[in-house]
């Protein structure tokens, strides 16, 4: 049986790239996409520790994450959009009037 | 029964109403309200000659004691409890009688003298309406608060008063030219003497626990026996305040600035109100103050230093009201050293149980109230008399008048009859209480008590005062109706203004034989509900002299000789210098006189000395303050403001706008947590 570790450590990895992505990319979709990265690292830990535990409420969990991120998506697509049309750019370096 | 006494406070009332009567609809009565704040004083002195002679067939009289009614209790406050009534005694009685007779005839004579006011007058008659009230509720109340409000009634409408022109107005000299400041120094300096005597109403309330006279009087021998230094500060402060509402030195100089008002208003102020009003709360607060003989060698001591001092700067001054508000002044130090004398002597009569030093000390007593009384009388007509010049000629500078004798005969006389009573002349008013004054101030050196020292050089500055005293009435009354016309005359002022001052020339000539009549026993009666008691339980009791004593110790004291052969001697010199020599314009140039009359013509440099003081001193301390309101008070608040601003600012660059900086705070942020917890683990062993 392949230990926990590595899906641990996997999981991890994933985590790292995706929060990587968020704070180094500048285009908005790749962003959505770290952001989608980062959830998936954290199924995969549900996902081990319902594996190791015997337990179904992790996988339970793991449905509801993937079904919110089904619907996060559609909305972040949808600002997205937006924000092209009102600014010709999904940069979100240029999206900064929101601030003080 | 009911009596009159019952209602007493009547007296105060109805001319508190003729005050708002005249105030709102005064403008559509004749005269503009005059014969409505007449009504008023007219029933406030029918009123309360009702009641002294009430109170005089009362048993209450007979057996020493005051009438009190009431009292309501007005405030509650931690145990304290401050009530209002009337509080009628003798002392009451004379102040209520002379107060409204005198506004009476000077509220009769106003429709003479004001007549050419127009619509200003209405605003005149409602403020001396409330004026008058302001004395006669001073005159009957039953407690110290409630004499301070009435005392500060009369400090409003002395000012609204004395500013009744408010700049310019044609009878004035420069001494008028801004009666506006005149009024605001009036009510400045009588406010600094006015906080000392609320000081020392606190510390009063604070030794007895009540501000009620019958209490106070009655235990005030008690709580000095406890606290003599506090009952002593209390006393002085109290003083204080009298020292600026009677004007003594050193805070008489608003006084002759007064004489910016009207004249009518400076009759009501010298004779029948305000300034008499320090002399009453002396004279009221008797049993307080005479536990305390080295506070009331004070008040002697400033009266007489007062008396002298303000008597030499009549002596060369050219305006002929001024020269009576120095009369006054000086006359006040007569009755304030007649009082503190007399005081004193009651004061060490007690602690050496010696009868004959109360009896003594309570003579002084009579003779500071009578003289109160005469100078009331001569001075409402001296004054009255300087109105009806100043009426006919325009102005107020004596050397523009002369030889007014012939064209205005009655105001000459009646003023001829002021100046022989005030002057000290035998058979005139002043002579008698003026006498008694001397003899009361010569009587601790006489008997031979600790301070005689102080009080014969009290006793020779009293004898000087009295012959200058008849020195500047001459000159002014010589100046004025004899010698060669210098100005023009409009003639004999209408009958309004002369039947009061033929009625008051009676009073001045005759009032001062009430001494023949045991008045003195009247006034010394309204020591005994305060003082009886403590004396009794010394085995003394309040002593006075009979007429027939009184006669007796006037007529055969040599003193009282001197004291005539110096007012005749001064009369004389007033004579030979204003008639007999020619009028020469050029002597009586200010500017070309010695130091010594430049001195005094420039009042000691007082009134330089006032504004050095409040420019130095009060623009000093403005300063100061102001700098503590910009630099602390404004620091503070206005730090307190950039903090919470800089902060904000500071913190707003938090919000860049950038999407990754938001998630890197959100990192750094799970990063710190998640490092605290560990270490909290490691080393804390668990939370």
């Amino acid at each position: 049986m392949i230990g926990m570790e590595f899906f641990l450590g996997f999981a991890a990895i994933l985590f790292a790239i995706g929060l990587y992505g968020i704070l180094s990319s500048k285009r908005g979709l790749v962003t959505l996409m770290s952001i989608e990265l980062m959830l998936n690292a954290a199924n995969i830990n549900f996902i081990t520790f319902a594996s190791y535990s015997g337990s179904a409420s992790g996988q339970v969990f793991v449905i509801m994450t993937i079904a919110v991120a089904a619907a996060e998506v559609a909305v972040g697509i949808a600002l997205m959009l937006n924000a092209y049309k009102l600014n010709k750019t999904t940069e979100v370096d240029d999206l900064s009037t929101m601030r003080w | 029964m009911m009596g009159f006494v019952d209602f007493a406070w009547l007296v105060p009332l109805v001319p508190a109403l003729c005050f708002v009567i005249v105030g709102l609809l005064g403008h559509k009565t004749p005269e503009k309200g005059g014969y409505i704040a007449i009504f008023g004083a007219l029933f406030a002195f029918v009123m309360s000659a009702l009641v002294a002679y009430d109170y005089y067939t009362s048993d209450a009289y007979k057996l020493g004691e005051a009438i009190i009614i009431g009292p309501i209790e007005w405030l509650n406050i931690g145990g304290l409890s401050i009530n209002f009534g009337v509080y009628i005694d003798s002392l009451a009685c004379i102040m209520m009688l002379f107060a409204s007779f005198i506004s009476t005839l000077i509220f009769v004579y106003s429709l003479g003298y004001m007549h050419d006011q127009g619509e200003k007058k209405r605003r005149y008659y409602a403020e001396v309406s409330l004026f008058l009230t302001g004395m006669l509720g001073l005159a009957v109340s039953s407690n110290f608060l409630e004499m301070f409000v009435f005392w500060e009634v009369m400090g409003l409408c002395s000012y609204l008063l004395i500013g009744f022109w408010s700049f310019k107005h044609h009878e004035g000299d420069d001494a008028s030219d801004n009666a506006a400041s005149a009024a605001k120094k009036a009510f400045l300096v009588t406010r600094a003497g006015d906080v000392c005597l609320m000081a020392g109403l606190f510390v009063l309330l604070y030794a007895f626990g009540s501000l009620d006279y019958d209490y106070i009087f009655s235990n005030a021998q008690t709580v000095y026996a406890n606290n003599p230094t506090l009952i002593n500060i209390g006393i002085l402060l109290m003083f204080g305040g009298v020292i600026g509402k009677s004007a003594q030195f050193p805070l008489h100089d608003w006084l002759p600035d007064a004489m910016a008002g009207p004249t009518t208003v400076s009759a009501l102020i010298h004779a029948a109100t305000m300034v008499k009003a320090g002399v009453y709360l002396v004279a009221r607060s008797y049993p307080l103050f005479v536990t305390s003989s080295d506070a009331m060698l004070f008040v002697a001591i400033i009266g007489g230093v007062t008396a002298i001092y303000t008597a030499s700067m009549a002596l060369n001054n050219m305006n002929i009201k001024r020269v009576l508000a120095y009369s006054t002044l000086s006359q006040l130090g007569y009755m304030i050293l007649a009082l503190g004398a007399g005081g004193y002597l009651i004061s060490i009569g007690m602690q050496e149980g010696n009868q004959a030093l109360i009896t003594l000390g309570t003579m002084g007593y009579a003779a500071g109230i009578l003289h109160m009384i005469n100078h009331a009388f001569f001075k409402a007509l001296l004054f009255l008399c300087s109105g009806s010049v100043i009426h006919a000629t325009g102005t107020e500078d004596m050397r523009k008048m002369g030889g007014l004798r012939k064209s205005m005969p009655i105001t000459a006389y009646t003023m001829l009859i002021g100046s022989l009573s005030i002057a000290g002349i035998p058979i005139f008013s002043g002579f008698w209480s003026k006498d008694l004054v001397l003899e009361a101030a010569f009587a601790p050196f006489h008997d031979g008590l600790g301070m005689g020292s102080v009080f014969c050089v009290l006793f020779i500055l009293g004898m000087i005062t009295a012959f200058m005293t008849a020195f500047y009435m001459f000159r002014m009354w010589f100046l004025t109706f004899m010698g060669e016309p210098r100005g023009h005359c409009h003639g004999e002022s209408p009958k309004t203004m002369t039947v009061p001052l033929m009625i008051l020339g009676v009073f001045a000539a005759f009032i001062g034989l009430i001494v023949l009549v045991n008045f003195s026993y009247f006034i010394i009666q309204s020591l005994a509900p305060g003082l009886g008691g403590a004396l009794a339980d010394l085995g003394l009791y309040l002593g006075f002299h009979d007429s027939m004593h009184i006669l007796e110790e006037i007529f055969t004291n040599v003193w009282t000789y001197v004291a005539i052969v110096l007012a005749v001697a001064g009369i004389a010199i007033a004579y030979m210098m204003y008639v007999k020599k020619p009028y020469i314009a050029d002597n009586f140039d200010q500017t070309k006189k010695g130091f010594l009359y430049r001195l005094v013509a420039n009042r000691y440099y007082f009134p330089q000395l006032y504004n050095q003081i409040s420019w130095k001193l009060g623009y000093g301390v403005a300063k100061g303050v102001d700098i503590i309101d910009r630099n602390v008070i404004d620091g503070t608040v206005n730090g307190l403001s950039n903090a919470v601003v800089g902060s904000g600012e500071g913190l707003s660059q938090v919000q860049t706008g950038y999407v990754r900086d938001y998630a890197a705070y959100v990192v750094i942020g799970v990063l710190v947590t998640i490092a605290v917890i560990v270490l909290m683990v490691c080393y804390g062993g668990g939370f």
